[in-house]
């Protein structure tokens, strides 16, 4: 039954691989597997064996006993159907279990080697695929291709099955034999005029469930809203329009469903009414004995659903291809940051040059045009612009997240493509715009800035951000849970987190991409205390969105299209009337508290 | 203490289920099409006899041939079989036909209950729950109620009849043949018990796995960043193997259950012992090789619904876990005492909290919090996540009743007001801004259905909003949602002002915590909201400073406990929390006064 009813709404998928290249590389995968899968193939052979042999043997059985009417043969032949019956289990079961486990281990080392494979990319590797596909590609595909190896297994049974009692009934007679043979391309091919209009019908119906799913979410979530405006009348109304309208097209989509069986069933008993019909002819005619015949009936019986299930193959096997397809481009693509050297600087200072730099992500527009910027170390740097003039990219560089195409990056004078990256970004701190945590306690989040700290280390590094205060706003202290991606803190504890997180590692550079969302006003100023602490002696790299962090910066740094315009701090740029005055009335002028009071006074004066 | 169900909203001629379980429920529903359930039983019974009454036919054509006197009789016994084959199918598709529209219908008629009964239930009870999540589940539960149904239900049912008609046929053919198969129906039905109880757990912590796997493995890529920069790859490499290796584990066990099926081993076995059965038989002249063959042929029929059947379980068993939890839902009762009788005027916009505590054992939300706003006042409301904040306002509109001291609006305690008159006249936008699938205009006018095109502009124009509106091409008429505009989160927040302008609350709750990211936007809401504050007592959970410097009075909150209250200028000189606010803005603090209260 399955068979029939797989991969009906696969997704037309671009291959780029060609499908031998794939298989070779599928094979490739199952080689330590292989004297299981031999087993597998063997047993197969044998339970096939079995089963085809059944018929014949009651055929030959009951030829033998109208002859004989011995009681011994009677047992014998009862038994032996019994035993091959058995038997039929047995190689089966043998045959299950040993697919299960090469097809488990088989995907488990795809798993790894994807996993390996993402690891290794860098950073324009997950701008270009939502974090979703990635995931996709690891477990999801690898799950399909599993599926679609034992499916296929598990046809090629049934396959066998069909061809040697074919076979077998080639010699025994050929007319009949042709009769079932006449049967094939009708069951075969009503089977595929189903699937196609099966796929477009659960397509339609996936399209219109999605849509009552997401009318429904959207009402329901406005109940409230609706109560609040005693409107529950009109939405009901919607509601229950949309309601009725999939149940049509469901009802559509189950009557074509459930259509297929009885059409099958009917042309299998055309044939095998033509069977009972020509074989008593035979039969009459004394060509055909009784069992003979008996075994052309059960023939017909046994084999019409490995037929359906061969209509489904060649979809299933092209999905199963390109599942496996996408893994392996996944695990084959090149990584673009390559280190040249290994070496290690003992005593980082953080001192950072670039020289006459090229950065683009992609091939578009350059980010970053023959830059040059030289950073003392333990200076505060503020990085202001619009969105796109490269703030982030000058972090994303020093943190060796991307590939630059030109010019030099060094780091105390040492070329940053020669440096060992594991120990370079051990010393590096980052904290990026949305701060990212993990499933667990806010300790073991702290924790992850420095393997092996011990809860003292933690303790202290929590307490070193705005004297711990925040530790109090968390339901249970540093053994909070914090859900998952931190979901059960609010943003700016979520910041705190990773403040404290960056003063355990204790790192010679630090990298911040600073919030926009807003924060409460108390917990906003235990952020900025944090980061007093963090940046004070710490080469500091901030991509600024918040005045106060601006003005206590050593130097502004203005960015344009990839250029710096202007340099210098806060009050010097303003005077300036440049690109700096502009991006403080656009963005910042709102967080001056000077600002507020004069808007104020403003106002009152305009209303009196 | 939970009054009768009473609900705020009711269908016109509804049918009433019944909703005392979940097993009376689900039966409830079937009833209302009892007539397809009676055609689906009697059209598989017909269906099966005509099934197996050809395949006995089949041997009885054998017997004909033997016997040449009876030669004649093949062409009609051969087109009986076809007659019958074609009653087969006829009567199992409008069988199938029958219980696929009960499936669909249960689907259908769920939904719509389902959807009823959460519009009837209160304000408290969306209040509390996230509702979004219960319908998400609840659509789940309510589309597997249609596979309980069809293949579930359906697929049990062949079971049974596609067991009962051919022992009926086997019996009329010799009683004493029932003998292997009715042996071999009593172990099958032992052994699939027992094979279902084994499978099910193992499936469930299949997925489990699967699901960890995943959610693993999306954390560390999406958290990229933070692993590479903590140089943490290879622990990632090894949380994410342990997974994947229990992954397979559960899968290889999975593989070595479903390989062991016994059924199929009872089956072949009770095959070749009904052959010798039917062939001793024979021997003893008792029956007809035409029989045995006949025999065959029905004990073959026995082969599908044995091995269907493994389908079924589960569907079933899902169905009614789903049931189960819908009608937990479509029972769950939270209702405040409605008080139809109580105090119903204008309100002034007074509001007293006196020593009013909220929450239970150790989580108390608030603790002895007592304050006064007086009429048309401006309060800002301040303090970190978990402080209270949004519980304080929630026992103004009487989402929740404080659990101890009392709430006060103008001198009425609000548990005595009449609580509809209470809740319309105080207005509440949320910081999640919920706009409907329609228009711009249809969503300010939500509340007043009979609003001018005039009166729905000047609302747009006090809340800032009128300019971005008719910069769309559409204007009033954009639509908002999936099929019209995304609006920013400014946008949103100003069309939810333009839609309280129009309802008008004597006290106004807003909780204004969105962030603004340029000046321009910040200050057109800063307009707006002080045009909606205008003339009435506006309680504003906010983060802006603006909003907090020019408040009549600032209420902060730490863990449930009011800290501090007053104006700007008092806080400064009281309040050590307040003033930390403001420590690195540069500006000269006032001389800080602690009195022996704070």
């Amino acid at each position: 039954m399955g068979f029939l009813f797989d991969g009906l709404d696969a997704e037309a998928y671009d291959r780029k691989y060609d499908d031998r290249q794939l298989v070779r590389r599928i094979v490739g995968y199952f080689q330590p597997e292989a004297r299981r899968m031999l087993l597998v193939g063997f047993t197969m052979l044998l339970d096939t064996l079995s089963r085809a042999v059944v018929p014949i043997v009651i055929s030959r059985g009951v030829d033998e006993v109208q002859l004989t009417q011995d009681s011994a043969l009677i047992v014998t032949y009862g038994l032996l159907v019994a035993a091959l019956g058995a038997s039929a289990w047995l190689f089966n079961f043998i045959r299950r279990s040993l697919t299960a486990e090469a097809v488990g281990n088989v995907v488990l080392k795809m798993r790894e080697d994807a996993f390996d494979a993402v690891m290794k990319r860098d950073l324009s590797f997950y701008d270009q695929f939502p974090s979703g596909k990635i995931v996709s590609r690891v477990t999801s595909d690898t799950q399909a291709f599993s599926s679609v190896v034992t499916l296929t297994v598990e046809l090629i049974g049934q396959l066998l099955l069909v061809a040697v009692l074919m076979v077998y009934l080639l010699f025994v007679d050929l007319v009949l034999t042709l009769i079932v043979i006449l049967m094939m391309p009708f069951i075969i091919g009503v089977a595929l005029a189903f699937r196609k209009v099966a796929r477009f019908t659960v397509r339609h119906s996936r399209r219109v469930r999605a849509e009552v799913s997401a009318l429904v979410q959207e009402t329901v979530s406005g109940i409230s809203v609706a109560k609040t405006f005693r409107q529950e009348h009109a939405i009901y109304a919607d509601f229950l329009k949309l309601n009725r309208r999939s149940f049509w097209i469901n009802l559509r989509m189950g009557f074509v469903f459930t259509g297929i069986f009885p059409l099958l069933n009917l042309i299998v008993a055309v044939a095998m009414t033509a069977i009972v019909y020509f074989g008593g002819l035979r039969m009459n005619a004394g060509a055909l004995s009784a069992g003979d015949w008996y075994l052309f009936a059960q023939g017909v019986a046994l084999i019409w659903f490995p037929l359906t299930s061969i209509a489904s193959f060649w979809s299933q096997f092209q999905l199963g291809l390109a599942s496996g397809e996408r893994v392996f481009a996944l695990i084959d693509s090149e990584p673009k940051v390559v280190q040249r050297d290994n070496r290690v600087l003992p005593a980082l200072r953080g001192e950072i040059e670039f020289a006459n730099v090229q950065f683009s992500y992609t091939d578009k527009e350059r980010v970053l045009d023959n830059f040059s910027l030289h950073i003392r170390a333990g200076e505060t740097l503020a990085l202001v612009g619009h969105t796109g003039a490269g703030k982030s990219s000058i972090g994303k560089l020093i943190a060796r997240f991307y590939e630059f195409q030109a010019g030099r990056i060094t780091v105390d004078g040492v070329d940053i493509r020669a440096l060992d990256l594991s120990a370079y970004r051990a010393r590096l701190g980052v904290v990026t715009q949305t701060p990212f945590l993990f499933d667990g306690t806010v300790r073991e989040n702290i924790r992850y800035g420095k393997a092996g700290a011990t809860d003292a280390e933690v303790e202290r590094a929590a307490y070193q951000i705005g004297n711990g205060d925040w530790l109090k706003s968390l339901s249970n202290g540093l053994d909070t849970e914090v859900g998952e991606r931190g979901s059960s803190l609010s943003m700016g504890q979520r910041q705190l987190v990773a403040l404290a997180r960056v003063m355990l590692q204790n790192p010679a550079i630090f990298i911040l991409d600073e919030a926009t969302a807003s924060v409460d006003p108390l917990t906003e100023a235990l952020i900025q205390e944090g980061l007093d602490a963090i940046m004070k002696d710490r080469t500091s790299i901030v991509i600024a969105h918040r005045l106060s962090t601006i003005r206590h910066a050593d130097r502004i740094i203005v960015l344009k299209k990839g250029q710096i315009i202007e340099q210098g701090n806060h009050e010097q740029l303003l005077a300036q009337g440049g690109h700096y005055a502009e991006l403080y009335n656009t963005y910042f002028r709102h967080q001056s508290l000077e600002y507020i009071e004069a808007q104020r006074r403003a106002a009152e004066t305009h209303a009196n | 203490m939970l009054n009768a169900a009473k609900s705020e909203f009711t269908v016109a001629n509804a049918y009433r289920y019944d909703r005392r379980s979940a097993a009376r429920w689900l039966i409830s529903h079937v009833m209302r099409y009892k007539w397809f359930f009676l055609a689906t039983l009697l059209l598989y019974i017909g269906t099966y006899g005509a099934y197996t009454a050809s395949e006995a036919l089949i041997g009885q054509a054998i017997g004909a041939v033997i016997a040449p006197e009876r030669f004649a009789l093949l062409p009609t016994i051969a087109l009986a079989i076809l007659g019958l084959k074609l009653a087969d199918s006829i009567l199992s598709l409008i069988g199938l036909l029958s219980i696929e529209t009960i499936a669909q219908r249960l689907e259908v008629d769920a939904r719509e209950e389902l959807y009823a009964n959460l519009l009837g239930k209160s304000q408290t009870f969306h209040n509390q729950q996230r509702v979004g999540d219960i319908m998400a589940r609840a659509t789940d539960d309510v589309q597997q109620l249609n596979g309980m149904i069809n293949p579930g239900v359906a697929i049990t049912l062949e079971t049974v009849i596609g067991i009962a008609v051919p022992l009926v046929f086997i019996a009329s053919l010799r009683f004493e043949l029932l003998l292997v198969p009715t042996l071999f129906v009593a172990l099958y039905i032992v052994s699939v018990i027992g094979y279902v109880r084994r499978l099910n757990p193992m499936v469930r912590r299949q997925r489990e796995q699967f699901g960890k796997m995943n959610a693993g493995l999306e954390e560390s890529i999406s958290g990229i960043e933070v692993v590479k920069a903590s140089a943490q790859e290879a622990f990632e490499r090894r949380k994410f193997r342990l997974a994947a290796s229990l992954f397979r584990d559960y899968f290889v066990r999975q593989g070595y259950i479903e390989a062991r099926y016994l059924p199929v081993l009872l089956f072949g076995i009770a095959f070749g012992l009904a052959f010798m059965h039917g062939m001793w038989l024979y021997q003893q002249g008792v029956l007809t090789i035409g029989d045995v063959i006949s025999f065959m042929g029905i004990m073959g029929v026995l082969r599908w619904p044995t091995f269907a059947s493994i389908f079924s379980i589960s569907l079933v068993q899902a169905g009614v876990e789903g049931a189960r939890r819908i009608v937990s839902i479509l029972n769950t009762e939270t209702e405040l005492d409605q008080n139809s009788g109580g105090y119903n005027q204008p309100i002034k916009g007074e509001i007293v909290f006196e020593n009013v505590s909220f929450g239970y054992d150790r989580n108390h939300a608030l603790r002895n919090v007592s304050f006064i706003v007086r009429q048309g006042q401006i309060v800002a409301i301040v303090g970190q996540t978990g402080s209270g904040k949004s519980t304080l306002t929630q026992l103004i509109n009487r989402t929740y009743d404080a659990t101890f001291g009392r709430v006060l609006i103008d001198g009425v305690d609000v548990r005595d007001w009449d609580l509809n008159a209470l809740r319309s006249q105080i207005g509440k936008i949320e910081q999640d801004v919920f706009l409907f699938s329609r228009s711009i205009a249809e969503n300010i006018a939500f509340g007043m259905p009979n609003a001018t095109q005039e009166q729905i502009e000047q609302a747009a124009r006090m809340a800032q909003a009128h300019e971005f509106i008719t910069s769309f091409k559409d204007g009033y008429q954009t639509l908002v949602g999936e099929r019209g505009v995304t609006l920013s989160g400014g946008q949103r927040q100003r069309i939810a002002l333009a839609r309280a302008f129009l309802s008008n609350p004597r006290i106004l709750i807003l909780d204004d915590s969105t962030s603004a990211i340029d000046s321009a936007t910040e200050d057109e809401i800063q307009k707006a909201i002080r045009q909606v504050q205008q003339g009435r007592t506006t309680l504003l959970i906010t983060h802006r400073l603006s909003q907090i410097r020019w408040a009549d009075m600032i209420l902060v909150l730490d863990a449930g406990v009011l800290v501090a209250s007053g104006t700007h200028d008092e806080l400064l000189r009281r309040s050590p929390h307040y003033r930390r606010i403001f420590a690195r803005y540069d500006m000269a603090l006032p001389p800080i006064e602690i009195s022996a209260a704070d």
